[in-house]
């Protein structure tokens, strides 16, 4: 049995042998046999250090929110894949994939707090001041704020604000001040604007959190995207094992997804096919005329 | 219209009807139907337990799992043991989920793209679970059909399947005593059930049959503790190809940190490796005309000839022989 791996690579993560497996200097199955937990397991994976208690509990707590989020791009991506009935993983897959720069960007948001705080430490400015400076740049280039706002928990993430809050009592340093600086100054500007409140998401709670943990962006992004697996798996299992293949079935009491009434085309009408002999010249006139280009997407 | 005025249609291609289906009135509208969670505006529900309540009075992650999957709060030692398997579980060196993340990692992706992808390297041999849980199914199954001694019944399934990189035993863990430390933890923590002493039967039969030495190996161990904690096999399989996910994202930042990316068009292959026809020249399209022809098979002989050269085409799909299976067979 070939045993070598696929392609060369030099990596400070872990290495394999027949005898063990070991991640950053530690044999893993000591840790397990030691007690470790899987969020002790993260730190060292990612920060190659054992993280203090309070902060292992600190990532428990936002692990444990993080995974479950009922019906969002993820778990709505998960059941349709399952919908053809592939292998689970594919499905699972497909649901880590969903994050991007609107669902769950949080190595965006990382980035951003990094890039203003730096320009805090350059620009002698602080934290609360430099917060400011974020939400007026961000508006006034007409961007969204990353980290505020959620579709459809209007009034607020029911996880946001008491992240913040267990966020605090573990640390509370430059990545939690910069954050509620934007948190504030981004509501005072819609006041002033005379929009509504706008509360703070899972991504402006719990990607700062995991940033003063000392997750970098992309680690922190992942912790949260990854998560979100477990539950996309469990929503893929209930819909391979209690709903009906293809989301099709007319036999269901109820509409499914992909009934053909629930197509609703806007594009050109119906037109007939051109014959091959008609073709170049059809081609050509439909290109000059250029009524395609309102289509093209 | 070509083909579409054959008489042999049954039906008349040019009269049937264009435009959208208008909306079904008679059956209720479209929702998204679940029995794990939901959500509204001020808070987001698991199985019944609102997800924000249960971090705040000490549940964590490895508690949502079994929430998530089997609608309970786990014993404490159920907790402990789960997460004993998924500190095993989260990195395994350059194996496949790492090795795909940072070929995904070399095209400049986002991070999401590659741990994602490394989910897929989970199959029927590596991480197979589902493939395992149907395996040690069948064996629990057919020893309440036939009423024989369990050993007996293990050892009529090992023989046929000692091969079978679904089995958990193999030799791969000789050196390394991390499978069997995992199993003498359930043990010690009360939490095997009838999976750990089945695997226990079928390392033994394996042992029996098997020229080489073989042992219980991390599926075997893994899938055997997952089971006896009441995860089904599609859990397991869903939650420990996520739990490597996360080592996967390190693999993509280690590979973004350390290599260049790979463009399109970079990579060589070397001649020395193609085993292929030998260069040769391109026919003419007038040319192709006497060259070129149709493999076509007038009767079933015909065709297994056919079948057997085709077979000699590597990389065509043709000596793939496998059998496709629906997740929702029944044992």
């Amino acid at each position: 049995m070939d045993r070598q791996p696929l392609f060369k690579r030099k990596t400070a993560i872990s290495y394999k042998t027949e005898e063990k497996t070991v991640v950053r200097g530690y044999n893993v199955s000591d840790l397990a046999e030691a007690g470790y937990t899987f969020y002790d397991m993260l730190f060292i994976l990612f920060q190659n250090r054992i993280p203090a208690e309070n902060e292992a509990d600190m990532l428990r707590y936002e692990t444990g929110e993080f995974l479950e989020h009922s019906m969002s791009p993820s778990a709505a991506s998960a059941i349709a894949v399952i919908g053809g009935r592939p292998n689970l993983p594919a499905a699972v897959a497909a649901a880590v994939m969903t994050f991007g720069s609107a669902h769950g960007p949080g190595a965006a948001h990382g980035y951003m707090m990094h890039k203003y705080i730096e320009r805090a430490r350059v620009e002698g400015k602080t934290l609360e001041e430099m917060g400011k400076i974020l939400v007026d740049e961000y508006m006034d280039a007409g961007l969204a704020v990353m980290g505020m706002g959620q579709p459809q928990h209007l009034d607020g993430d029911p996880r946001a604000e008491p992240t913040h809050i267990k966020h605090e009592q573990v640390c509370s340093v430059v990545y939690l001040a910069l954050q509620r600086s934007i948190e504030k100054h981004f509501n005072e500007r819609r006041k002033k604007e005379g929009k509504a409140y706008v509360a703070v998401n899972m991504i402006g709670a719990g990607n700062t959190a995991l940033a003063e943990l000392g997750f970098s962006p992309n680690a922190a992004w992942c912790i949260g995207c990854v998560c979100r697996g477990f539950s996309c798996a469990a929503h893929a299992v209930y819909s391979m094992k209690k709903g009906r293949a293809w989301a099709a079935s007319k036999r269901e009491p109820m509409v499914q997804m992909l009934d053909l009434s629930m197509i609703n085309y806007k594009g050109p009408a119906d037109r007939e096919v051109p014959s091959q002999a008609e073709r170049q010249q059809y081609a050509r006139k439909q290109k000059e005329e250029g009524e395609y280009k309102k289509w093209v997407i | 219209m070509g083909n579409l005025d054959d008489p042999r249609l049954n039906y008349n291609y040019r009269t049937r009807e264009h435009g959208t289906v208008p909306m079904d009135e008679e059956r209720a509208r479209f929702q998204w139907v679940s029995e794990v969670a939901y959500k509204n505006v001020h808070r987001i529900v698991s199985r019944g337990y609102d997800t924000t309540e249960l971090v705040e009075k000490g549940y964590g992650l490895t508690d949502v799992l079994f929430i998530d999957f089997q609608a309970r709060i786990p014993l404490a030692e159920e907790n402990e043991m789960l997460n004993y398997v998924m500190v095993v579980m989260l990195e395994d060196g350059l194996s496949s989920p790492a090795n795909i993340s940072r070929i995904v990692a070399g095209g400049k992706t986002l991070m999401t793209q590659a741990a994602g992808s490394s989910i897929l390297a989970f199959g029927h041999a590596y991480g197979a679970y589902q493939t395992f849980g149907k395996l040690m199914d069948g064996i629990l199954a057919r020893q309440a059909k036939e009423g024989k001694p369990l050993a007996e019944v293990v050892e009529a399934v090992v023989r046929e399947q000692l091969n079978d990189p679904a089995l958990g035993v193999s030799g791969l863990m000789l050196k390394d005593p991390a499978a069997k430390r995992m199993i003498a933890r359930a043990e010690k923590l009360g939490v095997a059930g009838k999976y750990i002493p089945l695997m226990k039967e079928v390392v033994k039969a394996a042992q029996k049959f098997s020229e080489a030495p073989v042992d219980i190996d991390l599926l075997g161990a893994t899938g055997a503790a997952m089971f006896d904690l009441g995860f089904t096999p599609e859990a397991t399989w869903g939650i420990l190809a996520v739990t490597r996910a996360f080592a996967a994202g390190a693999h993509y930042c280690e590979e973004v940190e350390c290599e260049e990316p790979v463009r399109l068009g970079q990579t060589l292959t070397p001649k020395e490796w193609y085993e292929g026809p030998e260069d040769r020249p391109v026919p003419t399209l007038e040319e192709r005309k006497k060259v070129a022809k149709a493999m076509e098979a007038q009767t079933p002989e015909e065709w297994k000839q056919i079948f057997l050269e085709r077979q000699k085409i590597k990389g065509s799909g043709w000596a793939i022989v496998e059998e496709i299976d629906d997740p929702r067979r029944k044992i």
